[in-house]
């Protein structure tokens, strides 16, 4: 994302920077006090000032050194900019929504640079529209458009056809086959008009051998497409999944938070959809374009060869056949469009009262709700009828103008035959070329659209295979068994760079300790543990496992000796068996055994019908929470993990589940080095220190006594808690 | 005792969450900062800077006015039943900050729209002067306020809203046909 916009020269002159001084940011103001649109107006960040500049004119300037902060404020879709030094808070400007983001980072520059340092904040974050062409970007970082401009698709194109050499090559004989074959037909039935059927008396043989060559061609022709279809499907199966592969491995290895910044949905479409138009792009397209591009040469060709002045004729309205037939494209998909989007009115309305009709019943809204539906099914109704008629009345007329060329050309034609400047069979010939051209031309024109939908598709993928991973070790990162002991130097961390979560975190825990992470929502308990899980890295300070920095231990020998036990714990789609030695697939019957016996968990798994083979997951046995919680605890447990991560694990269970929860992570956290998060305090009793977070930072550390004693956060969450749940 | 104390704190600030505090002229007194922002002072209190939020935004945007604080909480100080009940000077100040806050461009005329893979590009004139946005097709960007009114969301979150659909000529209703 753009932070540095660039400043006209009268700006810039208006700046006056003095030597040593340098522009960090500068963003638009585009909107006045009023809400008036602004073309030329920008606040400007140096390492010396803060500078506001208004339609030509320096309007306001204040020094780094008295400034205490620079802050933005979300509005209602749009956003204030102000300077905060002591009580006082100056407002600098105002932005429409498209800045918001954008400000957001000035807080950080701002902190850096009065610090005396000089690097810049720099934004990850995709702008949404295409700086240059202006056009929204589909969630990629380059606009596929200007990108399709450049060299880079042909490349990229080469590189997925790379592999496919040798497929590609029987395609391409194929294709001139196909395209000789096409040819070959209008002039075997010429040869037929003019050697027999015109001819006084035409030979017999020679019938029979024309036809015969009309038989070969047209069966030619439908062999050697099917057989090209069907390559052309193979390749485009095989390019969509060496895609799907590839991003699959690419997604995993990519830090969680590339993947929490888009939705699953998001991720999964580029997966599904992206690498789905690929292929469709090679079954479909690719195969025919070569084809159909020389057939349309040599057709062109013949054409003019046959007769120059009826070619020139034909080619004349081509172009309004092409028109012709985007236009009427357009129109189809609008009006279908719009069909669409009423349908889907139609089924939010329906889905609503259904998954809510207990309400309805109750408040007796039966008949205002049958109303509404009513409407909303009469209004989808009619445009779905006026639709079927537009089509049934204006596709045949469509035809009939597609083919007013064919006409003109028979009419012409046919008074050459009349004049005896052209054959019969020549004219025949030059008919059917003329519709076979229309054909082309039409099915071409639908190229531009297939191309854009393929290098947007190309563009989303690549934009995550390009991706770096934000997380990567170090060429010197050594294996580690861990100990337990875990300290936090001046560690700071946000998920966004300019929003921080955590700031200098200084805390150090003995081996073998268990720490009860304790503060309200949202105040950074979660990042801590995410942290310490080394699932994002720290943006300063460091965290270091018995005395090596965490960033040093190589990532999957660190994952591999953590165990989590989470609030919802994710089970796979498999049995309860594979679940539990997910993190260890080469576990003995023994071994899982006896760890679910240990999780409490083993006792409920009998019961089951199934057994240990129960499936569960999506669309599998439907377990309690308290049940899947055990089955999480023995998949921790099997791992025999050296650092134990406990996230709201016993949070909304019942009180039986819970004492054997608490009973068997009692077990679980004996010896281990374990951070627990809980709003339930009494979770936390037999923690050996308890870390209150608050605002940031860490507020409070000791054991439950000497918190209690010191009447601050904790003993207020106490006493808050006593009162809901005595 | 302590824990006494701290429970009765709790309760009261229940309490002060429930009731509903009116502002008006006499009891309150709004001042403007100087720089940019408005202060309040009100039955002995006094907040450097206060937020102004609508309550109910697209039917009455004069009247039930949250006045709160700018903290991260933003706790509800009080609320102004009806603007123009203010005197002349104070409504005027409060005017001012929800133009600050509110930013949703009346469409007064649309000059063109464009659809193009997936996206739609408008091109409009509004009360705030001309403008080009874009918004994605097919998803929740057109918002029906009522039969006749509509907002819309673009892609960087902006609004913009059309009043009245009816009093558009008929072939800007053409263009819009789509997203209706």
């Amino acid at each position: 994302m753009i932070l540095k916009y660039e400043l006209s020269k009268e700006n810039l002159a208006l700046c006056a920077l003095v030597p040593g001084e340098e522009i960090y940011y500068c963003l638009p103001l585009d909107i006045d006090l009023e809400g008036n649109y602004r073309h030329d107006s920008y606040t400007v960040m140096t390492n010396k000032r803060v500078l506001v500049l208004e339609e030509g004119n320096l309007t306001r300037q204040f020094e780094l050194k008295e400034c205490d902060e620079i802050r933005s404020e979300p509005q209602i879709a749009c956003g204030i900019v102000y300077l905060v030094k002591g009580d006082t808070q100056i407002l600098l400007g105002r932005f429409t929504a498209k800045h918001l983001t954008r400000y957001s980072y000035l807080f950080r520059g701002m902190q850096i640079l009065k610090r005396g340092r000089t690097e810049r904040v720099i934004s990850n974050e995709y702008e949404r529209s295409c700086p240059k062409c202006g056009r929204a970007l589909p969630g990629t970082k380059e606009c596929p458009r200007c990108m399709g401009k450049r060299r880079g698709l042909l490349s990229v194109f080469w590189e997925m056809l790379k592999p496919h050499v040798g497929r590609l090559l029987v395609i391409l004989v194929l294709m001139l086959a196909a395209t000789l074959a096409t040819l070959a037909g209008p002039a075997i039935q010429r040869g037929l008009v003019d050697d027999v059927l015109l001819k006084e008396n035409g030979e017999y043989g020679m019938a029979i051998v024309y036809l015969l060559g009309m038989l070969v061609t047209s069966v030619g022709i439908v062999v050697i497409n099917a057989e090209k279809s069907y390559l052309c499907s193979k390749l485009g199966a095989y390019i969509g999944e060496d895609q799907r592969k590839k991003l699959f491995v690419k997604i995993q290895k990519l830090s969680l938070s590339f993947i929490t910044d888009r939705s699953p949905g998001e991720l999964m479409n580029r997966i599904v959809r992206d690498t789905a138009r690929i292929k469709d792009f090679f079954s479909d397209v690719f195969c025919n374009l070569f084809t159909i591009s020389i057939l349309f040469v040599c057709t062109c060709i013949c054409m003019l060869v046959l007769n120059w002045k009826l070619a020139v004729l034909a080619f004349v309205f081509a172009p309004f056949s092409v028109t012709l037939s985007v236009a009427w494209r357009k129109n189809i998909r609008k009006r279908f469009h719009l069909q669409g989007i009423k349908s889907d009115k139609m089924n939010n309305n329906l889905q609503d009262v259904i998954s809510g009709m207990a309400v309805v019943k109750s408040y007796g809204q039966e008949y205002r709700e049958a109303e509404h539906f009513d409407n909303t099914a009469d209004e989808y109704a009619r445009i779905q009828k006026g639709n079927e008629v537009f089509f049934a009345i204006f596709y045949p007329i469509l035809s009939f103008l597609l083919g007013v060329g064919i006409y003109l050309v028979t009419y012409f034609g046919g008074r050459g035959v009349l004049l005896g400047s052209m054959s019969r069979g020549e004219l025949w010939q030059f008919v059917n070329y003329t519709t076979l051209l229309y054909s082309y031309v039409n099915w071409m024109s639908g190229m531009p659209r297939a191309f854009m939908n393929l290098i947007t598709s190309l563009e989303r993928i690549g934009d995550v295979l390009n991706q770096e991973p934000a997380i990567i070790n170090p060429s010197d990162a050594v294996e580690h068994e861990i100990e337990g002991e875990i300290i936090f130097n001046n560690a700071s961390f946000g998920y966004k760079s300019y929003q921080p979560v955590l700031e200098n975190v200084n805390l150090t825990v003995r081996k073998g300790e268990m720490i009860g992470l304790v503060g309200a929502s949202g105040t950074g308990k979660s990042t801590l543990i995410n942290l310490i899980m080394h699932l994002y890295e720290v943006d300063d300070g460091e965290i270091l496992v018995d005395g090596i920095d965490i960033h040093k231990i190589k990532l999957e020998n660190f994952h591999s000796q953590i165990g989590v036990v989470l609030q919802e714990n994710f089970l796979f789609a498999g049995t309860i068996f594979n679940n539990i030695k997910f993190a260890k697939p080469h576990a003995g019957y023994e071994e899982v055994i006896r760890v679910a016996k240990l999780a409490n968990a083993h006792d409920f798994i009998c019961r089951l019908p199934d057994g240990y083979n129960t499936y569960v997951g999506e669309r599998g046995y439907n377990l309690s929470g308290g049940e899947r919680q055990r089955i999480a605890i023995a998949r921790a447990m099997l791992n025999d993990p050296r650092l134990l991560i406990l996230d709201e694990a016993t949070a909304s269970l019942d009180t039986e589940s819970e004492y054997l929860i608490q009973k068997a992570i009692g077990r679980l956290t004996e010896g281990r080095t374990t951070f627990a998060i809980a709003h339930r305090l009494s979770t936390l009793k037999d923690a050996n220190r308890l870390v209150v977070i608050d605002g940031h930072h860490i507020a409070e550390v000791g054991t439950h006594e000497e918190l209690l004693a010191k009447k601050g956060i904790y003993y207020g969450l106490v006493q808050a808690q006593l009162k809901v749940r005595p | 005792m302590n824990e006494d104390f701290a429970l009765s704190q709790m309760e009261q600030e229940t309490d002060q969450m429930l009731r509903i505090r009116y502002i008006t002229n006499e009891n309150a007194e709004f001042s403007r900062t100087g720089t940019g922002f408005i202060s309040l002072k009100i039955e002995g209190e006094f907040y450097t800077r206060v937020q102004v939020v609508r309550m109910f935004p697209f039917m009455h945007k004069d009247e039930f006015i949250s006045v709160r604080t700018t903290d991260e909480r933003s706790k509800e100080i009080g609320i102004i039943e009806k603007l123009s009940d203010m005197d002349a000077d104070t409504a005027e100040m409060i005017r001012e900050q929800l133009t600050l806050r509110y930013f949703t461009p009346a469409i007064t005329k649309i000059i063109g729209i464009k659809d193009e893979y997936g996206y739609a590009y408008w091109n409009v004139l509004t009360n705030y002067g001309e403008c080009r946005f874009t918004i994605q097709m097919g998803g929740n960007a057109v918002v029906h306020l009522s039969e006749t009114r509509i907002l819309i969301i673009d892609i960087d979150e902006n609004r913009f809203e059309i009043p009245d659909i009816t009093v558009l000529s008929n072939g800007e209703r053409k263009k819009l046909d789509l997203f209706l």
